[in-house]
């Protein structure tokens, strides 16, 4: 079982994104059983929508794809609402955060009401983690550590910084936050991986390919090639997923 | 059908911090058909004691297989130049690494431009870290090989994970810089340098045993590039480079 933890839908105001038959299309040929789709922030900046998009598509898919809904932190109590609905009424599997390109810190107050959100529901809460100056591994375990019954997935390995100065870092978030599992996509050094597996845990660890920003091969070279046993694998590849987004493993 | 040969221009060992002997990266290299790496310690010398001689006595072990480049710190002057020299012409290195957040020294400062000057007489080329951090952005190693032309500047991660399109700006703008493939993770940011620049410009690289070679081998054949390109960026560009090293600098 392949499950990708992070796939972008939709076009993109910065210029990347994929349609549903793009992404269903690269699954196929891939190998890839399941995908957990993000909304791209639009050009009209209405995430609302983006949400929508996803829930539909993720309506006439169930067996492929889940949803996880965006919300826009700036946006304050509208925010929430949208959280409660998403998570709510359309049925989303948890909420994404992107620090990066909503331009906020990930462990700001205003941050704090959508996690307590997810929290309510029992969703994970994912976030495009590793981007220095606002969702560093400091500022990821700084948020996990005020809400350790909340399951945090810190996207890009927690670190994308290309000098290695963060593996210590998010070693360190790691083995501090039990609530906090990585993601595979684009994170710097494959060695990285293998070490948070085999010294940290097995279940900390998920295969994302973060597409169409990342590469989705090459994104899965990283697992394919990897230095683990088939267990270690397994896990990696899929039923980490499973648990983390609460997918039932006998869906297809 | 035939392997192509492949040379990995970055590549590591060393004994302290990230401990990488030589054993790792030629492991690795065996699981990836690469013929021949390029390696450099993590620490710089004279700072790093002995770093100099670790990287000899690894090519004097591995004389097929590896190649070695000084990692070194500008702002050390003549020790620097020193070391330099002797590992040019005792040890027979080929190349210059500096890596400006280990040594807080700007590429295009006074003692950075020396160090790659001497590199020069040997024409010997010089690797930049360059990534997304501090002192290593593109537009502050092109400074570097705007003051240095008759140098060979390579910006190792060609920028890395947002600062690609810089890399390739800068290169399209001076002819001297080339750019190595490690780490960065775009197989599209590759075939775009190759595009723009010729893929006599772009060499095939990996930064392991960190990140592993044979993903990274497998991120180039991604890029899809020509045959004839693929075959440059995998050896022939920087055994072009290589080739034209001198044993003696000229004075």
């Amino acid at each position: 079982m392949i499950v990708d933890s992070r796939v972008y839908l939709g076009s993109c105001l910065f210029g990347y994104g994929q349609s549903v038959d793009e992404v269903l299309s690269n699954m196929d040929r891939l190998g890839i059983d399941r995908a957990v789709l993000a909304p791209v922030k639009p050009p009209q900046y209405r995430l609302g929508p983006a949400n929508d998009l996803v829930a539909e598509c993720v309506a006439q898919h169930p067996d492929r794809l889940v949803a996880l809904c965006r919300v826009d932190p700036w946006q304050g109590e509208a925010s929430v609402t949208e959280v409660r609905r998403c998570l709510g009424e359309l049925g989303a599997c948890g909420l994404y955060l992107d620090p990066w390109e909503e331009n906020f810190q990930v462990n700001e107050d205003i941050v704090l009401p959508l996690v307590e959100e997810a929290g309510h529901h029992s969703r994970p809460v994912v976030v495009n983690g590793g981007h220095v100056r606002v969702s560093h591994p400091t500022q990821i375990w700084d948020l996990a550590r005020r809400f350790p019954d909340v399951q945090i997935v810190a996207g890009n390995g927690g670190q994308i910084n290309i000098c290695g100065m963060l593996l210590s870092e998010t070693r360190r978030m790691l083995e501090a936050c039990p609530n906090v599992v990585i993601d595979t996509a684009g994170t710097y050094r494959e060695d990285f991986l293998e070490e948070i597996v085999t010294e940290v845990g097995e279940e900390r660890v998920l295969f994302a390919s973060g597409s169409p920003v990342y590469d989705q091969e090459f994104e899965m070279a990283r697992v394919r090639l990897a230095h683990l046993n088939a267990t270690q694998k397994a896990k990696v590849w899929g039923s980490n997923a499973l648990a983390a987004f609460g997918i039932p493993a006998g869906c297809d | 059908m035939q392997t192509p040969m492949i040379i990995d221009s970055h590549t590591h060992v060393d004994r302290v911090g990230w401990y990488d002997p030589p054993e790792t990266i030629i492991r690795l290299m065996d699981e990836a058909g690469i013929a021949k790496s390029i390696i450099m310690t993590y620490g710089e010398a004279p700072d790093a004691e002995g770093s100099i001689e670790y990287i000899a006595q690894a090519v004097e072990r591995y004389p097929h297989r590896l190649i070695g480049y000084a990692r070194m710190h500008p702002g050390r002057g003549h020790e620097a130049h020193h070391l330099f020299r002797k590992a040019m012409e005792e040890y027979g290195f080929k190349g210059l690494k500096l890596h400006p957040v280990g040594s807080l020294c700007h590429p295009a400062e006074a003692e950075t431009l020396d160090m790659i000057r001497l590199a020069t007489r040997y024409h010997a080329p010089v690797l930049f870290h360059c990534g997304d951090e501090e002192l290593t952005l593109p537009l502050q190693v092109a400074q570097a090989a705007e003051s240095c032309p008759e140098a060979t500047i390579i910006l190792g991660h060609m920028g890395g994970y947002f600062h690609w399109r810089d890399a390739i700006r800068v290169a399209e703008r001076c002819p001297n810089i080339v750019l190595d493939t490690s780490a960065l993770p775009y197989p599209r940011a590759i075939k775009e340098a190759v595009d723009r620049l010729g893929s006599s410009r772009v060499l095939y690289a990996s930064d392991g045993p960190g990140c592993d070679p044979s993903i990274e081998v497998h991120k180039v054949r991604l890029a899809g590039l020509a045959a004839q390109d693929e075959d440059a960026v995998f050896h022939h560009s920087i055994q072009v480079i290589l080739d034209r090293v001198t044993i003696s600098g000229e004075r």
